[in-house]
């Protein structure tokens, strides 16, 4: 007699954690391609208290994401579902979005979905970053660009933003590899420069990578 | 019924020297160890290097705008070409950093201190607990 007692105890709390309403999964993992543009994840839920719920606002953390429900009402043990649309704009790797759902019963405790996207990245840039000590010899350093996969990519242009430090571009496998040289030629004093990687990828919407050189 | 009787006797009469052994005995195990993760660190640790350690904050913007270790560095793999030269601009060769997230059970800032040290900076360390930690303490 007592389990049951128990159950109904925690359920209860549960439930009221979430403004009454149970996700089914309120975070969602996807991986993706850039060439996929945008994803969809469904948020199905449930009304699991006694009363109606009213859900009064479905806000993104980022304006790349829309989230909308087809109704704002809902009975007890009625279900429902969010749909949260991201649309990638050029983002690559690893992208989290949260989605902030406020009912009028619990304004003060919104549940927080999560959408977490890998967006796969055939370019691979090894090291991002060369540094040198202040005083140290300005030898040169090098950064690898590497393309996985069946992925070919071009590299167009390397391009630094501090004319002290230069970089050198090399096509090592058309492609499939590059190698950038950078050469400081003064490290007597602290610097920084940034490197604009032009490539031809992903092919709709090409995106400028980026490497970065210090001296500290 | 009596053997349930017995039984409870038994179980009583074994508790109290193990009761005794758990207060006093000098190579007592501890009742919760806590557990590290490699590269990760406590709270503690952390805060008895003072003012050299660099936090950086690998949550979502909006989570560092709304609340944050005070100095942080917002530094997170969605915004990572614009606040990666940032961090630049405050890191020095061989300053400690120490990277926590939201949770105990967030990874983002283990992703974040793997992306830093194969760029070849370090020392790294990732904070036990994250965020909810250095909350819980203050």
């Amino acid at each position: 007699m007592r389990t049951p007692v128990f159950i109904l105890f925690f359920s209860l709390f549960a439930c009221s954690t979430y403004g009454q309403l149970v996700f089914d999964q309120p975070e969602q993992s996807f991986k993706a391609r850039p060439e996929q543009e945008m994803i969809v994840a469904k948020y199905r839920f449930t009304n699991a208290g006694k009363e109606l719920v009213k859900i009064e606002n479905v806000q993104t953390s980022c304006g790349c994401t829309t989230a909308g429900l087809k109704k704002t009402e809902y009975a007890p043990g009625e279900s429902g579902e969010i749909e949260a649309k991201f649309s990638f704009g050029g983002r690559i790797g690893k992208q989290e979005k949260a989605i902030r759902v406020t009912t009028a019963q619990a304004r003060e405790q919104p549940t927080i979905l999560r959408l977490l996207v890998d967006i796969e990245d055939p370019i691979q840039i090894q090291p991002e970053l060369v540094f040198w000590r202040v005083g140290e010899r300005p030898n040169t350093k090098k950064i690898q660009i590497t393309v996985a996969g069946n992925s070919s990519v071009k590299i167009l242009s390397v391009a630094s933003d501090n004319p002290s430090i230069k970089a050198q571009l090399s096509e090592v496998k058309p492609g499939k590899e590059y190698e950038i040289e950078i050469t400081p030629t003064d490290v007597s004093q602290p610097a920084g420069a940034t490197f604009l990687i032009r490539t031809d990828y992903p092919t709709q919407n090409p995106r400028t990578r980026y490497a970065y050189a210090r001296v500290k | 019924m009596k053997s349930v009787r017995q039984a409870v006797l038994i179980l009583l009469a074994a508790l109290v020297p193990a009761g005794v052994t758990a207060i006093v005995h000098p190579r007592r195990p501890p009742w919760s160890e806590e557990t590290l993760a490699p590269g990760e660190e406590k709270l503690r640790t952390v805060l008895s290097w003072g003012s050299v350690v660099l936090w950086v904050d690998a949550r979502s913007q909006r989570e560092y705008e709304a609340e944050h270790v005070p100095g942080s560095l917002l530094l997170n793999l969605e915004a990572w070409d614009r606040l990666f030269p940032r961090f630049l601009d405050q890191w020095s060769p061989g300053r400690k950093i120490v990277v926590y997230c939201s949770s105990r059970s967030c990874e983002m800032s283990h992703e974040i201190a793997a992306r830093l040290e194969q760029n070849g900076i370090s020392p790294v360390y990732v904070l036990k607990g994250g965020w909810e930690e250095w909350k819980a303490a203050k």
